[in-house]
């Protein structure tokens, strides 16, 4: 079980990672909102995107075989894994079959939740991280804490400290020879692993394409040198069209960066053929469910795999901006992760990841897909909330106390009186406000909220003493 | 799977695709904005509609990215573009081995190497400028697309720390629509689309030219 509450305060306490989100955050405006608003009909993007992604969802296993075959066509091969176990598992067979020893991946999200990594490592074969922000995560022994930007929460001391520690780069404080220290190492692992792993943004079903988008050149080179190539996708990611792609694009890259265009967008079909220069000779595509068709099957929660994982919603999030990525504990963080952690597995798993929200709705506002986040997370409150009901004894206190609650609020009569009443113990116990109540019973409702001072007339009585006047 | 996924589906509303593509912007003056868009990203225009043009533009690029060869992925790039060459030894041609011209006609010389066998890694490790032609541009973005197929690869625009591109003006592209709508669909096996020199912002969102792709991306309009 995950258990956000217990990583708040380590969060909220640690000075360096304050200062870090500060920065991010506070600081620097973020260049989306110059890139969204030059774009005349942004909510026209959005719509359209937001029913090819709802009309794609309602014929996924249409559009899954379509892709499917294509990709075959194309020479390429196709792998269904119902469980990330079996995702890890194909790729630790072929690489055992083809005696590889050393994996370079570009970023993906999924091999995250699939924890691939570890498996890898397990098994002797090194996996090696070849996004910049990935690469020192890894160097770190830490998880990525945002989507777009996996080191955001260090600063560039902490990354030179680590290059000097891990790598014996001299000391610096300058971006680019931290840069430089490690576009050497990783041009060495590119020249020599024979393995590319890559995540997935789109997959095209009418042409067998994958695109993945990025911007350093690593992804272009894990794809191209290796002799084997191993595409990760969630079985969401597919889309019908390739001229779906210029609308995709466009919302995906100005949401998560502000650019217009990422440096490269690759978009791939298959192996090398045989007349072509280079490219990798064996092509693989790895469709995972892993718990995707289970929050298909609902109707209304459907919506959240329509996510394109731009990250502006984690960007925009006040608990996301105070707490940073790595309290959530979990792969997918902020109102992304906030929804998806449950759906994914179960709210019995990840039961305050919907309560890690203050529904103030600036993620559904900043969503390219227009995911109806906080709605959302107000189902998973009820599912969880219900679930609760069920496991704990009928009449459980909370219960009774709401029960009457509803009767005081049914009633004009008793609402009116026990208000009074109220009043009436407000003057005994002086005007100063109630402040925290003594009352043992309530201690831990209590322990967060003050109770405030009431007024020493209600709104009703001042309403009818205000009309026998006129 | 698939039967779990139809499973799933089956319950759920169905929604139609959107019968019309949102507008995508159109421009008076597509090669300004395209100038526009690539120098904003810290790439490098350069106007070779002029013969006379091109011969400066290809020394400039020579000696901006600090090199004396340029490596071609194949001779008919010298021909789409209008590159006159002369060969200096016709016979290490059928060799098939590296060749060198002279642009003496227009009065700039420099050697050229034009590499026509499957180039070797460990050359392509070394190469400081590399040259290709683009299939497409897109004014919208300042982008040029890079196609893969038969006799040309992937690493060649990627690897070396300098990439220059030679763009046809006809092949100039308004928007991003425009290019997936006539993007001939899974000829070879990787198009990329390029926009600019590779980049990070990976330590504290500052941005860093110059990754593990190219540093510098020259592009050279030809007519
Ligand atoms: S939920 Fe929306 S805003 Fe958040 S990452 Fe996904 S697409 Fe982006």
């Amino acid at each position: 079980m995950i258990k956000i509450s217990a990583n708040v305060q380590r969060a909220l306490a640690d000075e360096t990672l304050q200062g870090n989100l500060r920065r991010a955050f506070v600081d620097t405006p973020h260049p989306r909102d110059e890139a969204v608003s030059e774009v005349p009909n942004w909510e026209e993007l959005r719509r359209y995107a937001r029913d090819v992604k709802a009309h794609t969802l309602s014929r996924l296993p249409e559009y899954l075989q379509s892709l499917e075959e294509k990709v075959l066509e194309q020479g390429g091969k196709v792998i269904w894994a119902e469980t990330g176990q079996e995702a890890v598992q194909f790729i630790l067979d072929l690489s055992h079959r083809r005696g590889v020893r050393e994996v370079v991946k570009g970023k993906s999200m999924l091999s995250e939740e699939i924890h691939l990594n570890r498996a890898l490592e397990r098994a002797q074969i090194k996996p090696v991280e070849t996004d910049l922000g990935e690469y020192v995560i890894q160097l770190a022994g830490e998880k990525p804490s945002h989507l777009v930007a996996p080191a955001l929460h260090k600063s560039r001391k902490e990354i030179a400290d680590l290059f000097v520690q891990k790598l014996g780069m001299a000391p610096t404080g300058d971006v680019l020879e931290i840069i430089a220290t490690a576009r050497k190492l990783l041009r060495h692992h590119f020249l020599t692993a024979r393995m590319g792993i890559t995540g997935v943004n789109f997959a095209v079903a009418e042409t067998g394409t994958i695109v993945i988008v990025e911007n350093e050149g690593n992804v272009g080179l894990s794809v191209s040198v290796p002799e084997i190539h191993i595409a990760l996708m969630g079985i969401e990611k597919v889309i019908p069209r390739s001229r779906d792609l210029a609308v995709f694009l466009k919302l995906l890259i100005r949401s998560a960066t502000g650019q217009k265009m990422t440096s490269y967008v690759n978009c791939l079909n298959g192996p090398r053929r045989s007349d072509e220069l280079d490219g990798p000779q064996e092509f693989y595509l790895i469709l995972v469910d892993n718990g995707r068709s289970k929050i298909l099957a609902d109707d209304f929660m459907r919506q959240s795999l329509s996510c394109i994982r731009c990250g502006a919603c984690l960007d925009v999030c006040p608990v996301y901006q105070t707490i940073g990525g790595h309290a959530y504990g979990s792969t997918y963080q902020g109102p992304l992760g906030a929804m998806l952690t449950p759906l994914l597995t179960s709210v019995g798993e990840a039961p305050e990841h919907a309560f890690a929200s203050s529904l103030c709705g600036a993620c559904h506002e900043v969503c390219p897909v227009g995911i109806p986040i906080p709605q959302i997370l107000l189902k998973l409150r009820e599912r969880f909330q219900s679930e609760r009901n069920q496991k704990a004894a009928s009449l459980s206190l909370e219960k009774l106390a709401m029960q009457g609650w509803a009767r005081v609020m049914c009633s004009p009569i008793l609402y009116a009186r026990l208000g009074r009443w109220a009043r009436m113990l407000h003057k005994i116990f002086g005007k100063s406000g109630m402040g925290r109540l003594p009352i043992p019973l309530f201690s831990r409702w209590m322990k967060h909220r003050d109770l405030p001072a009431l007024p020493p007339r209600s709104f009703r009585e001042l309403y009818s003493s205000s009309q026998e006047v006129s | 799977m698939l039967h779990k996924i139809r499973h799933a589906c089956a319950g759920g509303s169905s929604v139609e695709l959107p019968a019309e593509m949102p507008e995508f912007p159109h421009y008076s003056d597509p090669v300004e904005k395209f100038r526009q868009e690539l120098e904003r990203v810290g790439g490098v225009f350069l106007d070779g509609r002029r013969s006379e043009e091109l011969a400066g533009a290809l020394g400039l690029v020579l000696k901006e990215s600090d090199s004396t060869e340029i490596y071609w992925e194949g001779e008919e790039l010298f021909q789409r573009h209008g590159i006159s060459f002369t060969l200096r030894d016709p016979e290490a041609f059928a060799k098939g081995s590296l060749l060198y011209s002279f642009h003496f006609r227009h009065r700039v010389q420099f050697p050229i190497v034009l590499n026509s066998k499957p180039a070797e890694r460990s050359d392509l490790a070394r190469i400081s400028l590399s040259a290709s032609g683009a299939r497409f541009g897109v004014a919208e973005t300042g982008t040029v697309v890079h196609e893969v197929k038969a006799g040309r690869g992937r690493l060649l625009s990627l690897l070396p720390p300098a990439h220059l591109v030679f763009l046809s003006e006809r092949d100039l592209l308004m928007n991003q629509a425009m290019l997936f709508l006539s993007m001939p669909p899974g000829q070879g096996s990787a198009l990329t689309l390029v926009t600019g020199p590779s980049r990070t912002s990976d330590i504290e969102r500052t941005l860093v030219v110059g990754v593990h792709g190219p540093e510098k991306l020259f592009v050279i309009l030809t007519s």
